[in-house]
């Protein structure tokens, strides 16, 4: 088991560098932050702003690829992944982010798989019945609602009731409060500002899992094996769960990973709608100011979820199906 | 396989041949004819097509009957909800919504068209050769296929949309246009993937098999047993890709990255007005609305056409038996 997860995991190491790469020429070849320097007031001459840019290791006047490697050689070699255009370090910016990020999706990506497996075994043993068809017209619903204006709406929603109950229940924007005393009260503002994000994201990511969970346990729920568990004189929820839940949650673990793209897309939006000061943010802001180096970092991160993603799909994989762990 | 079954095609089984097909016995229904019947059947699918056809046409056709167009500004008229003036209401610059909204749909549709139709094509080409040569071939492109998975697209297109180095492709392609092709690279993979697990169970199948031995050639063995067999899927596809497209474009735009002015989407209407949401109301609400004239039916025409093709579902009724 532990060499199939290890040959997985450099599959998808291959993989981080080769998108990771394809966005880095993508972006040094599309975005020129030099463009934007000419705004300025006073406007820099050329020599000035090819000066500032080659001494950031942006140097518009060398070839893509010239760029390109030696941007690889200093990640390689030092694990630095360059500087922006205004100067500030790629490393250090991340390094303030990542976790506003990371602590959101996983507790979002989580939070989802948990919900919408329940619900989908749920609804699959009420098949029809009028919660079976609340929680499926539900995820369905979800499929034709575009996420940033859902979480747009819910956040109107935070406020109604903000303004309705005349004092602040729930954050609706940003990820901490000012002059909150470190230790237990930092954490529990902190959790207080997690909420509605991370709600948000949750409601709207459930819906895939739970078809598919649903789905294939009505497969299986009707097959011999199960019969037979039932004849054996397990009650029909016995069966479902020893017997039918676990073939069924094979296909469901191995979607995992391709659902995430979609979670940290999600993620996106939630930072843009709650002014969130993460990695989605962080990096739409810094794509729009034309900085290579960040969409490059980003794309790699991004890029690293889906493979942790895609891991954590292959090792529930080995855990419920006895044919991967034999071959 | 050809969709119109003919008599002497089947005489092995010696049941047609004891037929005679003058005295009207029976009526030989095409496959085509058959899942027609059985869409139009279900009532909730052809309102859904009925829905949606109608905001089509009002994309394409709604700006004959309205003098104003997207840019002008009527002094008389700004900040002013729904009226006899401005159907829809106007902005608070002044232009009239209505006209903004012709088009803001029309782009939407073009855009959910394109990137159905092409990436569905692509799809089923990719899944089936994959399918088809199996081996080295299947590995090396399912490896492209979940590395093109991998690649976050909501960063792609901030870059290919933000990105100034491309200035000259952007004064010769509208911006739409851009988001439509970027939305085309990476809306295919999912689609690709299904089709080839349905490809490869088919592949083994005999007739398959056979059309190998004699020799047929492997595009051809492709484009003449495999295609037809998914084409139910491709379809199902289809209108799942459309309303994939119209919803990506809206979160694009929404948070800054898709369309932007001077051309007009729903994302961008529904984008400009949610800092306005309690002053201009209408503004928000009038895209939206429109927004799910757009996917909601489009979700009740696939749901419908899922039943129509699937010759085992219940749920699209019965044929009612013709009197004599």
């Amino acid at each position: 088991m532990i060499k199939y997860v290890m040959r997985r995991a450099a599959t998808y190491l291959v993989m981080i560098f080769l998108t990771t790469s394809a966005g880095y020429l993508l972006a040094v070849s599309t975005l020129n932050p030099a463009l934007l320097e000419q705004e300025k007031i006073p406007r820099p001459s050329p020599e000035q702003v090819q000066a500032n840019f080659a001494s950031l290791g942006l140097d518009p006047s060398l070839s893509a690829w010239d760029r390109y490697t030696q941007w690889l050689t200093n990640i390689f070699l030092h694990w630095d992944w360059g500087r922006s255009p205004n100067g500030a370090y790629i490393n250090v910016e991340f390094g303030q982010r990542i976790w506003v990020s990371t602590r959101l999706y996983l507790a979002a990506v989580i939070l989802s798989i948990i919900i919408g497996v329940a619900l989908g075994v749920y609804s699959a043993a009420r098949q029809y019945k009028f919660s079976d068809r609340a929680i499926t017209g539900y995820s369905y619903l979800v499929y034709i609602l575009p996420a940033p204006v859902a979480y747009f709406l819910v956040q109107m929603g935070a406020v109604a009731i903000n303004s309705a109950a005349g004092q602040r229940v729930f954050f609706v924007t940003g990820i901490s409060s000012p002059g909150v005393e470190p230790g237990w009260p930092a954490f529990v503002d902190l959790a207080a500002h997690y909420v509605v994000p991370t709600f948000c994201i949750t409601i709207m990511s459930w819906g895939g899992f739970q078809i598919a969970q649903r789905q294939y346990l009505l497969d299986s729920i009707n097959a011999d094996f199960v019969r037979t568990a039932r004849a054996k004189g397990l009650t029909r929820n016995q069966a479902i769960r020893r017997h039918a839940l676990r073939v069924s949650f094979i296909p469901v673990a191995q979607s995992i990973a391709f659902t995430v793209p979609a979670i940290f897309a999600g993620g996106f939006f939630a930072e843009a709608i709650f002014a969130w000061p993460g990695i989605g943010l962080w990096s739409i802001q810094a794509i729009g100011a034309q900085d290579v180096n960040a969409a490059a970092a980003t794309l790699a991160y991004g890029s690293f979820l889906f493979a942790l993603g895609a891991i954590i799909a292959d090792i529930a994989t080995t855990v419920v199906d006895p044919r991967v762990r034999i071959s | 396989m050809s969709s119109q079954p003919s008599l002497d095609m089947s005489p092995a089984t010696g049941i047609l041949t004891t037929v005679d097909l003058n005295k009207g016995e029976f009526e030989i229904i095409s496959k085509r004819k058959i899942i027609f019947r059985r869409f139009m059947r279900n009532r909730t699918a052809v309102a859904g097509l009925a829905i949606f056809l109608l905001v089509v046409a009002f994309g394409f056709l709604g700006g004959l009957v309205s003098p104003w167009d997207t840019t002008s500004i009527d002094p008389l008229y700004i900040s002013t909800g729904p009226s006899a003036v401005h159907w829809f209401g106007t902005t608070s610059a002044g232009t009239d919504l209505y006209a903004q909204m012709v088009e803001a749909v029309r782009t939407s549709v073009l855009i959910g068209l394109i990137v159905g139709a092409v990436s569905v094509v692509f799809a089923a080409v990719y899944g089936c050769v994959m399918a088809y040569f199996g081996g080295k071939v299947d590995k090396v492109m399912l490896f492209f296929l979940e590395t093109m998975i991998m690649a976050p697209s909501i960063l792609v297109v901030a870059i290919v949309v933000n990105g100034s180095g491309g200035e000259q492709i952007r004064q010769n392609v509208p911006g739409w246009l851009l988001l439509t092709i970027v939305l085309l690279i990476f809306n295919w993979m999912y689609t690709a993937r299904v089709i080839r697990s349905m490809a490869m169970s088919l592949i083994s199948r005999d007739y398959v098999k056979a059309a190998r031995y004699m020799g047929v050639p492997p595009m051809k063995i492709v484009w003449r047993h495999l295609v037809p067999n998914i084409g139910s899927l491709l379809v199902l596809e289809f209108t799942r890709g459309i309303s994939a497209a119209i919803l990506a474009e809206v979160s694009y735009t929404f948070i800054g990255i898709g369309v932007k002015y001077p051309n007009f989407s729903l994302g961008s209407l529904i984008s400009q007005a949610s800092s306005q949401i309690n002053t201009l109301p209408w503004m928000f609400w009038i895209p939206l609305l429109f927004f799910f004239l757009l996917v909601g039916p489009l979700s009740l025409m696939n749901d419908g056409l899922r039943d129509a093709f699937d010759p085992t579902s219940l749920s699209v009724g019965k044929v009612k038996k013709k009197k004599k």
